[in-house]
């Protein structure tokens, strides 16, 4: 069994993910970085069967799980009565259903060692958003999963969520593409946006997930952070 | 799929609104609010033939058997309610259903279930129901969230997450839809329908409401009619819910 706390980061090649690793490494745990391809940890976890098959091949190598970081994600815009029903319905399978079965097949395993869960959802699924019906629906689930879980595992399992602003990634260029504008100008106008007139560095999201799996967020459960530079000022 | 009321005093031009799982409990409770203002009501059900051949009696409306899970049902309930009883101006999706059980044991088909009919529900009625609104020039939607969806809760994850989904569905679309429809969710507690566990309905329950008691149908009715009608509110969830939920 690893002497280091182990963790789960889904999603670990997008930007968000590549910055959650590097942070929880550098706080002195090993991680199991899951991709959707490529990777000896890969799987589309749209797929119903995934879930489970990561975790157990994670248990398999590290024999222990101490947190659990479902952050993989799928997003296409559309108007509500022009997205294609299909991959409205993959989004939210992909986002909501994923990160619940990554949970439950977790879950035996996050008891033994009194670990957490940090659901990543988004600041568009505190306020919506129009064309991201899917994607919002879905990161709006993860919080009600968030308080739904935070109150069935207490006082064993801690469980929260971080629902980050617009990050500098890759994941831009989806935003840009639905508007027609450059990946420029799309930065520019989520800048201004935000109190703070900038867009977050994923180091900035990152470093909620370590302090919420932290010894110092032991008295955080049901709870979510919303680092997005003052966007949103909802309860 | 259609039974047909009365229809005898209902104004042929009146309004007409849609409510999905409005054979019992809330659902039913708010067919009759809008019967009784006037509204030709389109009752949409499940299973229960029966119960909602009785509300469509009550409201002099007509019962759509239609599985809200199923978009091509949902499609084709909506054209026939249009060409049977006029242009659809508000739609309350409301169908639901409520079943704890722990995490461990909410297997794939009870997750996928939650999600399709609840949040499938409303999407599948907001997807068709939009481009006939728009091209109208108008039209309101309410979706029915719950208390839950803001304060979680014990082995019922897979509502909860539902239900919470629901919220950002309806936020998203009340910002991509507006100025011309209007999308809002009511949020109840504990109400005294079918789906109401009977831990809720007795005191170690109630006495922890700051209002002492569980919510009656008519009174989340009277929130879903007059949301549905606040001109001004969009992307609102009203919570009615005996102050379970005060935030």
């Amino acid at each position: 069994m690893s002497e280091r706390p182990v963790a789960l980061v889904t999603g670990a090649a997008g930007g968000l993910g590549r910055a959650i690793v590097a942070a929880l490494s550098e706080a002195g745990w090993t991680v199991a970085a899951a991709t959707h391809r490529g990777s000896d940890l890969a799987g589309d976890l749209a797929e119903p069967m995934a879930p489970a098959s990561l975790v157990g091949r994670v248990l398999d190598r590290h024999r222990r799980l101490d947190l659990l970081v479902p952050n993989h994600a799928a997003m296409t815009m559309a108007a509500v009565d022009e997205h294609d029903p299909d991959d409205w319905w993959r989004i939210v399978d992909t986002n909501l259903s994923g990160s619940f079965r990554l949970a439950r097949a977790a879950v035996p395993a996050l008891r033994a060692k009194a670990g957490s869960i940090v659901f990543i959802s988004s600041e568009w699924g505190l306020i919506g958003w129009p064309r991201a019906s899917a994607y919002a629906a879905s990161k709006a689930g993860l919080i009600g999963l968030t308080k739904a879980l935070a109150r069935e595992l207490a006082p064993t399992v801690r469980v929260n969520a971080v629902a980050p602003g617009v990050i500098d990634t890759a994941q831009l260029a989806v935003d840009a593409a639905d508007l027609g504008v450059s990946e420029a100008e799309i930065r520019a106008r989520y800048a201004a946006e935000a109190p703070l007139g900038r867009i977050a560095d994923a180091t900035e999201i990152a470093a909620s997930v370590v302090f919420l799996a932290s010894p110092g967020g032991a008295y955080y459960t049901g709870q979510v952070l919303s680092p997005n530079g003052g966007t949103t000022l909802v309860p | 799929m259609t039974t047909s009321g009365s229809g005898a005093s209902v104004e042929a031009d009146a309004p007409v609104v849609l409510v999905t799982g409005a054979s019992s409990g809330i659902g039913r409770a708010t067919a009759i609010r809008f019967g009784r203002a006037g509204y030709r009501v389109a009752v949409n059900y499940a299973r229960d033939t029966s119960a909602a051949d009785e509300v469509a009696a009550l409201v002099e409306g007509r019962a759509y058997r239609a599985d809200v899970a199923d978009r091509y049902a949902v499609a084709t309930m909506v054209s026939a309610v249009e060409a049977e009883l006029g242009p659809i101006a508000v739609a309350v999706c409301n169908a639901g259903f409520y079943e704890e059980r722990r995490l461990e044991d909410v297997d794939d088909s009870l997750w996928d279930r939650s999600l399709r009919v609840m949040l499938g529900g409303c999407f599948h009625v907001s997807r068709t129901v939009v481009p006939r609104m728009r091209s109208r020039g108008g039209g309101s939607i309410v979706t029915i969230a719950s208390e839950l969806a803001l304060i979680g809760g014990v082995e019922i994850a897979h509502y909860v997450a539902a239900k919470a989904a629901i919220l950002g569905l309806t936020r998203s679309l009340a910002r991509e839809l507006a100025p011309t429809i209007r999308v809002n969710a009511v949020a109840p507690g504990a109400v005294d329908t079918p789906l109401l566990p009977d831990r809720d309905r007795g005191p170690g329950y109630t006495d922890t409401l700051p209002l002492r008691r569980i919510g009656r149908a008519d009174e989340v009715a009277d929130v879903v009619f007059d949301l549905a009608h606040s001109a001004w509110t969009t992307g609102a969830v009203w919570q009615i819910d005996g102050g379970a939920a005060i935030q």
